[in-house]
This record gives structure tokens, C-alpha cells and sequence, in this order.
């Protein structure tokens, strides 16, 4: 027998409706349901959303979220593991959502119902994001030669008042480089960033200091700002980060301090 | 007030060198008890836990527990101006925070450097349950490194309760190599579980040359895709200990 994919419910009676939600809770269903709610949530916090037009989502891992028809993020939700529960009244579908540790609870009440719908969706597929800006300062660690051929880095997120310096090493003639990395088109608040770090390891510095911006692209009057202030670029886009990233797998120790 | 003396520069020498294949620039603890370094190379994969009683020392001075960040390679620089049995002597100018290296023998040379500021991260220590220890020597560790680099880059290391196996695969070429529990090589070898995890072979490679001239004996730890530790037995009093992250075998 073939699993059935989809099932919906357009403008149902509202018991219908609480029976094709309860179903879907029991069978561990992707459920999606718009209509005209109330929302509380009680918790770390308390809050009330007055009656309106939504979307409720809840997820076969029992995740939930409450969309309104405008914004990206959900105006209520929660996290996966929770326990659901329908509750039929006269005038209303209630829906429970309850998270046992932290002890919270969402209640969306239904008055009106304008679709329901029941779906199994199989998702095997990967997640493939390019480069955070993070992931480049990775890369560059572990390929030095993507700033410079002869680029030996010393560290990482080097803590330098009043902030930190993305990477920080020393080129083939022993000068100290600086790095500021964007993941974005490189902005004169890069430059000043990058300024900032090198005034203030130039007091504490013992030989000729380099500072370089690095970002996938810089706009024509940055450029002219950089060369004014002594200061240099390298282009690099995220997207190659990413793959020499992918080649190089190996964990960093860090992810094994807690456990 | 700090002072530290040896009158073996080849000691001093050869534990700078095991520092510095992993971190450039080095802060010390300087305790009452001794020295103490705990850091992450920049890529933060592999981390050393070094620490030297002052019983090791012919002379020990300090006074208050302090910190102290040198560049290691322009110390070691100047520590192999050193012969074998000369004796070298580090002292901190508190006025000037620079570091005087005075080095004795045939004749005498006071060398001088900066300090750089001193580094605020508390490494911790991987927390890990390891299902095999073994114990080898590390001549017949680096030998056994040194044959798998021949094919690789990586190398997957196995253990079960009869022997420690080696396995690098390259893109062209293969290599297996076994240790025997009770071999020359692989003097003991206590399993709880077969354990295998992948390292990168330049990391370990190092770390086991540079350790090699301060240690004979060293013993690994490790347990399925966790990080490795090996730690390395000093001939006089002190510990040496590398930590190395694995490699995720992924497709």
C-alpha cells in the first residue's frame, strides 16, 4: 500500500479539522494548518497574541511555529520534542504544545479554520552553505598560500583592544600581517576596523607590521582609502573556503573540551 | 623576580624545540613550583601541555606567579648558539619586561629579546575516555610515521588487544604497519575496546621528532574518532603531552 503523501482539508467543519490534527499528531505527521487563532505562551515568559489570520506549522520531530502572513520568523514557536494535544470546545479547536524541561506551553486556539494539511515528507538531502566568515579565517589557517605564498599565521581571533583580529601571522620577510576578513564586499568600516587593530599592535610590535584586508570584492573608493593608509588587499571569495574546508576535514580540539 | 638555569643547554634547546612546532609565540606560566605552558597551534587541531618542576633546573628563582609571552622561534634562534654543555641562564629584566638569555662556556654572550603580551586564554584539557593506551618507543614510533608518510598525508591508527595497526592510504599507494603488543616497538598495550581514528601525519610526524630528543618512551591514547593523546616520558622530572585532534572520515 502506497503511503499516502498529502491530505487536505479546505475550509473544514472545525471538528474536522480536530480530527485530521489529532491524526496527524499519532501518525508523527508534518502538519500545517492557517486559520483565524489566538496564541498564549507560558514559560520563562508570558505573552498573549490577540486573535488574527495565521499559519501554524508543526513538524514530525514536534517543533512548532506560528507565522503571521508577514515577516520571516515565526511570531511564537517551539523547539522539537514537544508534546501536542488537541482539545475540542464548542466554539474553538485548541491546540497544546508542551515542552516538559524548560516547563513551557503554547495554547493556539482556533475559531475559524481555513485549510489543514497533513503531509509525509521524506528529506535526505545535505545543507550546503557557503562560507561564514569564520569558515574563511579556517581556511586561511589551514591554506596559508590563500593570502600569500610564504604566509605563516601565528593566531586567530587574537585579542587586541578593542576587539579581535581575524588572523594574524608573518610573511616570507619576516614582516607581522594583520588580517581583517569580510564575507561581504569590504566597506571603509573594514578599513577602520583594520587601521584600529594595527594602531594598536604597532606600540607592541618588534618588527615592520602589514595590514591586509581580505573580502570577495572591495569598491573602488575603499581601495583608494586602503592605498592612501598604506594598507593592502586580497580578494578571496567564501566559496573556495568552503571547498578547501570540505578537503580538510580534521576537528578541532576544541570540539572536545565539553562533553 | 625570575631566573632559571641549566647547565645543559641541550635540555633547554631541545624542549623549546618541541614547543615550537606548535606555537610561535609561547606564554609561560612562571609559578614558584616551576614552568608551566599550556597552548593551541594557530589552526587549533593540536595542543601542547608542558610543564618543568624547578627541581629540573641547577637554579630556580621566582618570587610571584607570573606570565611571561615569547616569540619561540627567535628564542631558539638563539638557544642553538648553545653547545652541548653549556650552560644557559633566562632572567626577566622586570624594568625593561625584556628577557636576558646569558649563555656560558667557552666564553660567555648575554643575548637580550622582548616579551610580548601575554596571552589570556586557559587552554583546557579534551575531555575524552580512552579505550586504548599503549606504550612504545619513540624510535619505533617515528620509524612506523615515517613509512606511512611514504603513501600519505593521513594515517588511521587501530588497536585491538593484540597489536596497534597503522593504515595510510594515498592516491596511488598503500601501507600497513603493524606493532605487535610485547614487540620492540610496542612495549604494552591495554585495550578496553578496539578503538581506530584518523590523524593528519605532518602534525603527528613533528610533534614526534621534536619529542623524540627529550623522551624514549612514549604512551598513546586514544579511543574511536577522538582525539589522541601522547605523552612523551621525561628523563629527568616533567611532563611533555600533545593533544591532536582526528580527522572526520567523511565521504
Amino acid at each position: 500500500m502506497q503511503k499516502e503523501k498529502l491530505t487536505v482539508l479546505t475550509n473544514p467543519r472545525l471538528e474536522e479539522a480536530a480530527a485530521a490534527i489529532e491524526k496527524a499528531f499519532t501518525q508523527r505527521k508534518t502538519l500545517i494548518v492557517a486559520g483565524k487563532c489566538r496564541v498564549r505562551y507560558a514559560g520563562r515568559a508570558n505573552s498573549t497574541l490577540e486573535p488574527g489570520e495565521r499559519i501554524l506549522i508543526i513538524k514530525e520531530d514536534g517543533s512548532l511555529l506560528v507565522h503571521r502572513p508577514v515577516g520571516y520568523e515565526p511570531v511564537n514557536w517551539q523547539p522539537s520534542g514537544s508534546v501536542f494535544h488537541v482539545h475540542t470546545k464548542a466554539d474553538a479547536v485548541e491546540v497544546h504544545a508542551v515542552r516538559q524541561k524548560p516547563r513551557e506551553s503554547v495554547i493556539v486556539t482556533f475559531s475559524e479554520i481555513f485549510m489543514v494539511s497533513i503531509l509525509s515528507l521524506m528529506d535526505f538531502g545535505e545543507f550546503a552553505l557557503y562560507a561564514s566568515e569564520e569558515d574563511m579565517h579556517r581556511a586561511i589557517l589551514l591554506k596559508p598560500s590563500l593570502l600569500e605564498e610564504g604566509f605563516t599565521p601565528i593566531s586567530y581571533e587574537k585579542k587586541v583592544e578593542p576587539g579581535f583580529v581575524d588572523v594574524y601571522g608573518i610573511d616570507k620577510n619576516g614582516k607581522l600581517v594583520v588580517v581583517e576578513v569580510k564575507r561581504r564586499t569590504a566597506s571603509k568600516e573594514a578599513v577602520l576596523q583594520l587601521v584600529k587593530y594595527i594602531d594598536a599592535i604597532k606600540g607592541k610590535a618588534d618588527r615592520e607590521l602589514r595590514g591586509v584586508l581580505v573580502a570577495p570584492a572591495i569598491g573602488k573608493d575603499v581601495q583608494r582609502m586602503l592605498a592612501t593608509l598604506g594598507l593592502e588587499f586580497k580578494a578571496l571569495d567564501p566559496k573556495k573556503c568552503a571547498q578547501i574546508l570540505r578537503k580538510a576535514e580534521t576537528a578541532k580540539l576544541e570540539d572536545f573540551f565539553k562533553q | 623576580m625570575f631566573k632559571l638555569k641549566v647547565s645543559d643547554a641541550k635540555l633547554l634547546r631541545d624542549m623549546v624545540t618541541a614547543i615550537s612546532i606548535l606555537v610561535d609565540e609561547a606564554t609561560f606560566k612562571i609559578e614558584p613550583e616551576g614552568l608551566k605552558l599550556r597552548a593551541m597551534d594557530p589552526s587549533r587541531v593540536a595542543m601542547i601541555d608542558f610543564e618543568w618542576p624547578k627541581t629540573v633546573f641547577e637554579e630556580y628563582v621566582c618570587e610571584a606567579p607570573s606570565k611571561m609571552c615569547i616569540n619561540i622561534s627567535e628564542l631558539l634562534r638563539l638557544l642553538k648558539r648553545a653547545g652541548k654543555d653549556e650552560a644557559v641562564e633566562l632572567s626577566l629584566d622586570e624594568k625593561t619586561g625584556r628577557l636576558q638569555i646569558k649563555i656560558t662556556g667557552k666564553y660567555s654572550r648575554n643575548f637580550n629579546m622582548p616579551t610580548l603580551e601575554a596571552s589570556e586564554e586557559e587552554v583546557p584539557t579534551p575531555k575524552i575516555t580512552f579505550n586504548v593506551k599503549a606504550k612504545a618507543t619513540t624510535q619505533g614510533l617515528s620509524q612506523a610515521i615515517e613509512d606511512a608518510q611514504l603513501v600519505s598525508d593521513h594515517v588511521r591508527i587501530e588497536a585491538d588487544t593484540e597489536k596497534l595497526v597503522l593504515n595510510a592510504t594515498g592516491d596511488l599507494m598503500g601501507a600497513t604497519i603493524t606493532l605487535q603488543k610485547g614487540s620492540d616497538a610496542l612495549l604494552d598495550l591495554e585495550v578496553k575496546e578496539n578503538s581506530k581514528a584518523t590523524f593528519s601525519l605532518s602534525y603527528l610526524a613533528e610533534i614526534i621528532k621534536a619529542a623524540s630528543a627529550t623522551s624514549d618512551i612514549a604512551t598513546l591514547e586514544f579511543s574511536t574518532d577522538m582525539p589522541i593523546k601522547i605523552d612523551f616520558q621525561q628523563t629527568k622530572e616533567g611532563k611533555l603531552t600533545f593533544f591532536l585532534a582526528p580527522r572526520i572520515e567523511s565521504e
